[in-house]
């Protein structure tokens, strides 16, 4: 519980009024109960206006004078520093410049020896790649040879079968003689009868499902 | 008809008298050659008015507005060119002057301007506290002592300015300084020491 001692010594009000609460926003025309509302302009006396606006064109006129002043002695004082600083810092460019021309040529020598050794690294692997490529074509062409030559000895010991015009007739009586017939049937279970004139002997168990020649 | 009733809406308002359409779309030749007057600048003592030398109309979508060049003369002043009135044809503040009238009117303006010229200074001095703070700060900074507490004032340009900024070397008519000066209505400050 609160005491009441905290509550009267509290710094913060403790009903806080929000001046947006209730009003309405701006978008939202005016309401229909306040329409015809023209509402009061205050009066101000005549005396008080024309001192007022003295006061104020007073106080215009003074402010602008201060404003200006000080805009100028800021540009013033800005065109002094850079004046001032513009030989300073020719001088110290032209130092920073030779420093990093010197610093630059230091780098360039050491890349330069580590580029040599690097060459002279990447000569040699391009030596033996080329080497190794060398050999691998050789190999192949060997390879190659070899099974050329396999391949003629093997069409000249087949030559002595081709067919010629010297045995082209025995070798048409002999395909006269011997027919052959590639022709075949199959039965449901996957018997082979080979021949197209071949009489098939029908089991007894299946004779509905034999004999499907074609 | 029954008499209108009329009903106010929103805001008063200073301006009075019509737009500039009203007045000059019911006129003969558009009212070229006649005098009209804006309500709001008859608090200056000397005369302002206008003198339309020519008309032309706005599309559809300006219904408001008419675009019109006049002879100006503002404060006593003829102005040398021509001026334009189109932004502000609407604002429902302008007087046509009766035909009896406009010789009166003109005739009270001379060809030299004959007011008392008002001559504003080029120069005002610091306020108290400025002048000790910079006297510190030239001090600190090393730079000479400043002796002329004097700085320049700025006025914002207008073509209606009436009163005339002096030059280099001439005396002004008008002073200004920093402080409560001279108040324009003494009733308000009875009983206050104005030193």
């Amino acid at each position: 519980m609160l005491s009441q001692n905290s509550l009267l010594k509290r710094t913060w009000p403790m009903v806080v009024q929000c001046a947006e609460a209730h009003r309405k926003p701006r978008w939202v025309p005016v309401a229909k109960s306040k329409v015809f509302r023209v509402p009061k302009r205050p009066v101000v006396s005549e005396e008080e206006r024309l001192e007022l606006l003295r006061l104020h064109n007073n106080y215009k006129t003074q402010m602008r004078a201060i404003r200006r002043f000080y805009h100028e002695e800021m540009i013033k004082e800005k065109q002094t520093r850079e004046s001032a600083s513009s030989e300073m810092s020719q001088r110290l460019e032209a130092e920073e410049w030779a420093r990093c021309v010197e610093l630059n040529e230091k780098w360039n020598a050491q890349v330069a020896i580590e580029r040599e050794e690097r060459r002279k690294v990447e000569v040699n692997q391009l030596e033996t790649y080329a080497l190794k490529r060398m050999q691998a074509v050789d190999e192949k062409r060997v390879q190659a040879i070899a099974k050329a030559s396999e391949e003629i000895k093997r069409q000249k010991e087949l030559s002595s079968t081709f067919i010629t015009p010297e045995n082209l007739e025995a070798a048409i009586d002999h395909a006269l003689a011997n027919p052959t017939d590639y022709n075949f049937a199959i039965d449901l279970k996957g018997n082979k009868y080979l021949g197209r004139d071949t009489q098939i002997t029908k089991p007894k168990e299946a004779a509905s499902s034999a004999s499907a020649t074609a | 008809m029954a008499s209108t009733v009329i009903k106010y809406v929103g805001r008063t308002t200073d301006f009075k008298g019509k737009t500039l359409w009203e007045i000059v779309g019911s006129l003969k030749n558009q009212g070229v050659g006649r005098i009209i007057v804006r309500s709001v600048f008859e608090r200056y003592p000397e005369p302002s008015f206008m003198k339309i030398v020519k008309v032309e109309t706005c599309p559809d979508e300006e219904r408001r507005r008419v675009r019109i060049w006049v002879e100006k003369t503002f404060r006593g002043r003829k102005m040398p060119n021509l001026t334009e009135i189109y932004r502000t044809s609407y604002k429902p503040d302008y007087k046509l002057v009766p035909k009896n009238e406009e010789a009166q009117l003109l005739a009270s303006v001379k060809e030299v301007h004959h007011f008392p010229e008002v001559i504003l200074p080029r120069n005002i001095e610091m306020p108290p506290l400025m002048k000790k703070f910079i006297i510190k700060d030239h001090e600190k900074k090393g730079l000479e002592v400043m002796t002329d507490f004097t700085m320049p004032i700025t006025y914002n340009y207008s073509p209606n300015r009436v009163k005339r900024i002096a030059k280099p070397d001439e005396k002004p008519t008008v002073q200004f300084s920093m402080g409560l000066g001279t108040p324009a209505s003494p009733s308000l400050y009875e009983g206050v020491p104005l030193s």
